[in-house]
């Protein structure tokens, strides 16, 4: 097995969930995390935003990441092997007010991970562009956009109900002129 | 009101708060109910560890307002205001009335 200090985000993310998932903890990846595995890191993230689909106490969560030699610092999960640091974002796992219902399953040599499909991470991406005005997630969505396959009219659907139509065709003039 | 769903009556005045005005800081809302800074303070940390509020900074001060992206907002925003709306009437006009022009330094009044 390959040690932590030489996992990349993915592996680790897998690691870190087929661990919690053994002990009848079943969570999915979220946030940057996800952007980086979908564009092969061309926007690095060090953060692991892990949501948990149901109620577990919080000692369990933390014993078993003490166990892999994580330990809590504030509201996160650090290890001094690595940079990437984890954390348990409250829940549902919900992309504007809808909940997430279709997840993407990837498996890397240090296990299993379940993470938001390329389409749902563009649109948690969008959602910050859109509420926020954040132009690094708008960045975000758009390398997803370049190196996945993305259901634009799902996108699309999504924009229109968040009332942003107007960005989104900004958006997509945007992807047609670079693909 | 929704105290005994909320389980704190900080709680309940801190989202009835930034729900009337939008935005607040953790010293405002205290002098507003003429309560203890830290109670106010626990309970927007609560709300913002719970995904429910967002935080920006202003030079030292910390501003909470709702997030635009939590899962229950609109939900949420509705029992709110509901709440609101049952509150006596001199209550609920100084809760929703906010200056909002400039006032110059030091004036007397």
């Amino acid at each position: 097995m390959k040690k932590i200090r030489d996992m990349t985000i993915g592996e680790l993310a897998a690691f870190v969930s087929t661990q919690l998932s053994m002990n009848g903890i079943d969570c999915t990846l979220t946030g940057g995390a996800c952007i980086s595995i979908y564009t092969n890191n061309k926007y690095e993230s060090f953060d692991l935003d892990f949501i948990e689909s149901g109620q577990f106490p919080q000692k369990k969560t933390e014993d078993i990441l003490n166990g892999i030699g994580f330990y809590k610092e504030n509201r996160y999960f650090k290890n001094k092997q690595t940079k990437y640091f984890i954390e348990f974002p409250s829940g549902p796992l919900s992309i504007g007010s809808e909940p997430v219902e279709r997840y993407k399953e990837m498996e890397f040599e240090t296990g299993k991970l379940k993470l938001l499909t390329p389409t749902d991470s563009v649109k948690d991406r969008l959602a910050a562009y859109y509420h926020w005005d954040d132009k690094q997630s708008l960045e975000q969505a758009i390398l997803v956009c370049l190196d996945q396959k993305i259901n634009m009219k799902e996108i699309e659907k999504f924009s229109a109900d968040e009332g942003m139509i107007e960005k989104f065709n900004v958006i997509k003039r945007r992807l047609l002129n670079r693909k | 009101m929704l105290e005994n769903i909320l389980g704190s009556k900080n709680k309940e005045r801190v989202l009835f708060y930034i729900e009337a005005r939008n935005e607040g800081y953790a010293r405002e809302i205290a002098k507003y109910y003429r309560v203890s800074l830290s109670p106010i303070q626990e309970q927007l940390d609560k709300l913002e560890t719970g995904g429910i509020f967002v935080n920006k900074k202003a030079g030292k001060t910390i501003i909470y307002s709702f997030n635009p992206r939590f899962a229950f907002l609109k939900e949420l925003k509705v029992l709110i205001e509901k709440a609101i709306s049952f509150l006596p009437d001199d209550e609920k006009e100084r809760l929703l009335i906010v200056r909002r022009r400039p006032r110059k330094k030091n004036k007397p009044l």
